[in-house]
């Protein structure tokens, strides 16, 4: 079949409202008769309330009620432990400064504001523990006593073949320690939205969230209400990465609403979404790598431990992807995974953009890179002799599915950066001369994968409904598609109705997404993993089909609208299984995406400070669904990389938080991020995606940094294991060097 | 209260301020005008940003008294009834929203950088857009969207 409209670049379905500013975010969204609320937040990283003094609160006027943990009917919830407390009441601990003591309610903004600080809290400090490392010790302060005697709260195990075996048979052996830090999402748009009671008396909340469907679960068993008493509405989200999949601000409104049976507005300054909200994981990875001196890898031994911060939050799936994904994109046959996640007094730590699949690269691609440097051997070259295939067996085990794109991904990064390649060997270019006499020029390579698709035996399903109206002559005026997918800006909702236009045979523009409220659309998973275009995609493809046969009987019967419904599960095609406990054996992922990526940098020797000039980025997504659209994940992606290596950190002391806005943590802006940049669509289908498309908004991201690392050390001879490569960090071990 | 009077998008307003008041604010709560969007609140990221008297300026930090009689444009004022601008046009021609948060800032950032610069270099666009921070796109389409305008307004002989 050749596609009309899948592989094109049609304008995103969205993009005329926001160009004009109609496009409603949630902090948009105002009601009649609306109140405004404000948290008192924790002011310890570990301290037990001890008391809660209201009442100069309550006397100002314009106070309308101050929630506290006695207002919430079951005062827990967690997207995957229920471990958190919605509001912690006196007598109970505090475990991070995202804690909430109470949520007050005011006629205004401004006397809300007024209020919290009115609100007088006492507290008993309580030892705080911030390094996981010191965290997993069986001395260590609890943060959690009610889960049991350690704060360790997974440890995945991964052993394959013989690591002793496989250390002797090699010729050199890279050992290296590395560290990433807490990255903040910083979506532009900060939390925000209206909870109230809907004209049929459900708890309602307008707010930005990934997975409404799941929050409504966390807010039914948070009011104990029925399912259908709850609704979310997501309007437009401001950017996400992650940062929404968990509850910040969605159950407070509910809870909100409920308590005072009015609209209720609450909207996050900058410093409250930077402070208390989730993060990407830090992680203090050991690797130990060997290399046979032809380039073969022969062993790895890797810990891998994680900052979980005061709440269980993802973590465990978080770690189990990290796991999974520890060896990198390469073959080998001896490894052993030590892999923990641990409670510390930090930032609840969460998805982000990768969700586990970020940080690894970080120091698989600089092991792959030393290896390379201490063999002699082009890092191209090294990572082809390695790289997997379809059907190589991975790290747990299991056979890579059909698809496995990753070579592809590297050769034509390669040869696009100017890399020579004859009969295997490859040929690094010159990295060109720097711009000024006391600048060093460099060039760094990375790979990276990632799932695509929820794993480890969860039942990843979307639902999807189509509704067709018909014109006089029986044919398709228009189609309505209705699922619970966000769209956090990167597309889903264009790519959706792509594909369901390609799979109708109508025009794009006869194709509308509705809105996202769980009154009228059905789950359809989260908007993570890379998942929707495959998962959603795939769900929406058979809609249609079943729509088209529907339209057919309805034309025969002289009707003119018609509706099909389709649940797709992963699993129907590619069921996963969980860790073996003892060995980590599993087929952890449904599938698979790819990326590559090349950095030319240059490096001030005086100061440090890294430019990075130019990046070179493929990512094998299958198919394009919409080619614009995949290089604008690209260059997205290339953006937080670029950050993640250079100077993006989250930074705490003793749980306290010292990068509280933009002017303290710092995102790229247009100005640091490389003049030249060239995206390389790559499409080695995967048989089961739509149309072939694999996932393509994480992988962007996983190259970036480790390349980067990689140029610094080629222009001016030092690695930077510890991120971000600050220039006063690249500066210090220039001058340990010489 | 006081009341402030201004020419925003071309009409004259007036609305009853306090002193202490952010035109952001004003904008959005009291004219109801949401596509000024806040971000950072602190001058940092360019969500807020708007025109006054032809200057693109944050609106997060700029009390709102100081825009008494001087025009004021945002985001509302751009394009006609249902016509885009042709800068507008170029952001959705060249797929430059992703979550568009950023959108309607940095579109009234590029309207003051063509309406004084019809003809700018790549580094100038870089400099006209380097007070708007964007967590989505890399900045990469959002630039090729303002050297299309450019083209298309060279053809259209002004700035529409
Ligand atoms: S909101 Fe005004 S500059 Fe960020
Ligand atoms: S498009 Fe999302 S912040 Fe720019």
């Amino acid at each position: 079949m050749s596609s009309k409209v899948v592989g094109q670049s049609v304008p995103k379905i969205d993009a005329a409202t926001k160009v004009r500013g109609q496009r409603k975010f949630p902090q948009d969204f105002n009601m009649e008769g609306q109140l405004y609320a404000k948290v008192v937040w924790s002011e310890y990283p570990h301290a037990r309330v001890s008391k809660i003094d209201l009442s100069q609160a309550e006397a100002l006027p314009g106070v309308v009620a101050i929630l506290t943990s006695k207002d919430v009917p079951v005062n827990e919830y967690g997207i995957n432990i229920m471990d958190q407390p919605v509001l912690v009441g006196e007598g109970e601990k505090v475990r991070w400064l995202g804690d909430r003591i109470a949520i007050v309610i005011a006629e205004s903004e401004k006397i809300a504001q007024e209020a919290r600080q009115l609100v007088r809290v006492e507290y008993e400090p309580l030892p705080v523990v911030t390094d996981p490392r010191e965290a997993m010790k069986p001395d260590a302060p609890l943060i959690h006593e009610e889960r049991g005697d350690s704060n360790i709260l997974k440890h995945i195990k991964i052993r394959k073949g013989d690591i002793e075996k496989g250390f002797a048979e090699a010729d050199v052996i890279i050992e290296s320690y590395y560290l990433t830090p807490h990255v903040e999402h910083a979506y532009m748009q900060p939390e925000a939205g209206v909870g109230y009671i809907d004209e049929q008396g459900r708890v309602t909340v307008i707010a930005a969230a990934q997975w409404s469907h799941d929050d409504l679960h966390q807010i039914s068993h948070m009011l104990d209400l029925p399912l259908d008493q709850v609704r979310e509405i997501v309007p437009a989200i401001g950017g996400a990465f992650g940062g929404r999949e968990d509850m910040y601000i969605q159950h407070l409104l509910a809870l909100c609403a409920y308590c005072v049976r009015r609209p209720v507005k609450m909207v996050f300054d900058r410093e409250e979404s930077v402070m208390r909200t989730g993060k990407r994981h830090p992680y203090y990875m050991k690797y130990k790598w060997g290399a046979t001196r032809a380039g073969k890898l022969t062993a790895m031994e890797m810990e891998i431990i994680s900052d979980a911060g005061a709440y269980a939050s993802t973590s465990v799936p978080v770690l189990s992807n990290s796991a999974s994904f520890a060896a990198g994109p390469y073959v080998v046959p001896n490894a052993k995974v030590d892999a923990y996640t641990v409670y510390t007094n930090n930032a609840v730590t969460m998805a982000m953009r990768g969700f586990g699949s970020t940080q690894p690269p970080v120091a698989y691609e600089s092991q792959m890179n030393k290896l390379a440097e201490a063999l002699g051997m082009d890092p191209v070259e090294l990572r082809m002799k390695n790289l997997l295939e379809d059907g190589s067996i991975a790290l747990t085990g299991n056979p890579m599915p059909p698809g496995v794109g990753v070579k592809e991904t590297l050769r034509q990064t390669a040869l696009a950066a100017g890399w020579k390649e004859e009969d295997g060997v490859w040929i690094k270019p010159g990295p060109g001369l720097p711009s000024a006499p006391y600048k060093r020029r460099g060039i760094g390579v990375a790979c990276g994968y990632k799932n695509v698709g929820y794993s480890f035996g969860f039942d990843d399903k979307t639902r999807a409904i189509v509704e067709l109206a018909l014109d006089e002559s029986g044919e398709i005026a228009r189609a309505l598609v209705k699922l619970g997918a966000s769209d956090q800006g990167m597309g889903a909702h264009t790519a959706l109705a792509q594909i369901a236009a390609e799979a109708l045979g109508i025009d794009y523009e006869k194709v509308r997404v509705a809105l996202v409220d769980t009154s009228v659309v059905p789950d359809a998973g989260s908007c993570s993993a890379s998942r929707h275009v495959y998962m959603s995609g795939n769900a929406v493809i058979r809609a249609c089909q079943e729509a088209a046969r529907k339209r057919e009987e309805a034309i025969q019967r002289g009707e003119r609208r018609v509706s099909a419904e389709y649940e797709y599960h992963g699993r129907s095609v590619r069921p996963t299984t969980p860790y073996d406990d003892e060995n980590g054996m599993c087929d952890p992922h449904i599938g698979y995406g790819y990326a590559s990526q090349i950095a030319l940098v240059e490096v001030d020797v005086g100061t440090g400070q890294t430019e990075v000039l130019k990046v070179w980025a493929a990512q094998d997504v299958g198919k394009a669904i919409n080619p614009e659209m995949v290089k604008g994940q690209a260059g997205g992606g290339v953006h937080m990389g670029l950050g993640y290596a250079l100077t993006e950190e989250f930074i705490q002391k003793e749980g306290l938080i010292k990068t509280r806005r933009f002017s303290e943590y710092h995102i790229p802006t247009v100005a640091d991020m490389p003049r030249e940049f060239i995206p390389l669509i790559v499409e080695v289908p995967d048989p089961t995606g739509p149309y072939g498309a694999k996932g393509v908004g994480e992988m962007t991201t996983l190259p970036t940094a480790p390349a980067i690392i990689s140029a610094i050390h080629d222009a001016v001879g030092v690695w930077i294991d510890n991120l971000p490569a600050t220039a006063e960090k690249v500066w210090r071990a220039m001058q340990v060097r010489s | 209260m006081l009341t402030l009077k201004m020419f925003l998008n071309g009409q004259e307003v007036s609305v009853d301020v306090e002193p202490g008041e952010l035109l952001a604010d004003v904008l959005r709560d009291k004219l109801g005008l949401i596509g000024t969007k806040i971000s950072c609140g602190e001058g940092e990221c360019g969500a807020c940003t708007v025109l006054v008297d032809g200057k693109a300026v944050d609106s997060c930090l700029y009390p709102v008294l100081k825009a008494q009689g001087r025009e004021v444009i945002t985001i509302e004022g751009l394009g006609q009834d249902n016509r885009l601008d042709t800068i507008q046009q170029a952001f959705v021609d060249k797929t430059a929203p992703q979550c568009g948060y950023c959108i309607p800032g940095m579109v009234i950032s590029a309207k003051a950088l063509l309406d004084e610069n019809p003809h700018p270099t790549r580094k100038e666009i870089e400099e006209g857009i380097s007070g708007n921070l964007c967590r989505c796109t890399g900045y990469y389409q959002i630039i090729e969207a303002i050297e299309l305008a450019c083209e298309r307004l060279a053809e259209e002989g002004g700035t529409g």
